[in-house]
């Protein structure tokens, strides 16, 4: 039960809000598919390390992955997918406490959470951009063996 | 080659990839891309969030310039794979500019999008399972569903009385969104206020904004990467106006 708590229902209920999202965004058909197992990916890798920056960066970074194979696999444009698969990553909760505290008046707490807030959406970059450079090498040797 | 038509070409299709939320440099690469298949020599091209500027030097030698200005735009994915599509199309085939332009002009009927009863589902569905992943309860999932709902009905009706002012339209819906959370956990629907006024804030939150901030500045383009974060700060701040905002109303009651 414990594995079903912990893991299984978080993964699923990522899927479910990037399937909303596709919505919101305006994403059609297979894609919306993509989308949702792209978020259940990143959301699984993220607990499995911990919650921590690192574990962001590597999120980030399998969603890139896997974003840019399906990318080639339905033809479409990365954007999308990515857009939405890191939507749960990304510091929402973050912002608004740093914010609040701002508003209240507690500078240290607020430069705290602001400083990692910066950390975890740098990090997040960073693995997309890691698995991006590395797909356009992969790809690009890949063609060129075919030729 | 009518090379004043050629650029005009390039342009539309820029600003349309950049009004679709595509990143900076998919644009620059695709009028880049376009430009050179139609036999351009290094055409130049600068874009910013709000601005795109187009410059090729004709094989006479005459520069030709155009600078689109690129107002508030949302995200839709559906127009820019379509876009993408259609600059594909463009460097392969090769038409006729005038019949590029055309092929442009007819892509809006093409275009599919959601009917706006769907959409606020998508929005009622994407904060109550935002509330469940930030370890909410049935009740809090309830109550976030109902504030979800709400915003995103602010979200896509309020234009018209609120104005097209992001900053105030950030500031009323998070108050909504704070106050009617509040409101809920008063009538016993969620427990954990923090956690629902997060799940429902995940809508309006920049973290995307932030993110792509960031990958613009890692990509290299720091002006747009720049921009970008200013703009993130400044909904941040809205928002925490705006749930301060809702706090405040809600003790009046």
């Amino acid at each position: 039960m414990t594995i079903i708590n912990e893991y299984l229902l978080p993964c699923f209920y990522s899927f479910m809000a990037c399937i909303s999202f596709t919505l919101v965004f305006n994403i059609h058909g297979r894609e919306q598919l993509v989308c949702g197992i792209g978020g259940a990916i990143g959301w699984l890798v993220y607990i499995l390390l911990d919650e921590t920056i690192f574990a962001a960066f590597a999120a980030a970074a399998a969603i890139g992955a896997f974003s840019e194979i399906m990318a080639r696999v339905i033809r479409c444009p990365a954007t999308g997918n990515l857009l939405v698969a890191l939507l749960p990553l990304v510091p929402g909760g973050g912002i608004y406490y740093a914010m609040s505290y701002c508003v209240d008046g507690q500078i240290q707490l607020f430069l705290q959470t602001m400083l990692h807030t910066l950390g975890v959406a740098a990090a997040l970059a960073a693995g997309v951009m890691v698995s991006f450079s590395v797909s356009r090498t992969v790809f690009a040797a890949r063609q060129a063996v075919k030729k | 080659m009518d090379y004043e038509k050629l650029v005009n070409l390039a342009t539309d299709l820029g600003c349309r990839l950049m009004a679709s939320g595509a990143e900076i440099y998919r644009v620059e690469d695709s009028v880049s891309r376009v430009l050179t298949a139609y036999g351009v020599e290094s055409p130049e091209i600068f874009a910013l969030p709000s601005c795109l500027i187009v410059s090729i030097n004709t094989p006479d030698g005459r520069p030709v310039t155009r600078m689109r200005r690129i107002g508030p735009h949302g995200t839709d994915i559906e127009e820019l794979d379509i876009y993408n599509a259609i600059c594909r199309e463009l460097c392969a085939d090769r038409p006729e500019v005038g019949e590029a332009l055309e092929m442009l002009t007819l892509i809006p009927a093409k275009h599919r999008s959601f009917k706006p009863g769907m959409i606020l589902c998508g929005y009622a569905a994407a904060t109550t399972f935002f509330t469940l992943l930030f370890g909410g309860g049935l009740f809090d999932a309830v109550s976030s569903m109902i504030c979800g709902a709400a915003v995103g009905l602010c979200l896509m009706f309020g234009s018209k009385w609120m104005g097209r002012n992001s900053f105030f339209r950030t500031v009323v819906c998070s108050a909504v969104a704070a106050f009617l959370a509040l409101l809920l956990s008063r009538f016993g629907l969620g427990r954990d206020v923090d956690t629902v006024t997060i799940g429902v804030l995940m809508l309006l939150v920049p973290g995307v904004a932030l993110t792509n901030a960031m990958r613009e500045i890692l990509a290299g383009d720091i002006y747009s990467g720049l921009s970008r974060t200013a703009e993130a700060i400044l909904t941040a701040g809205a928002i925490a106006l705006g749930v301060a905002a809702g706090i405040a109303l809600d003790m009046t009651f």
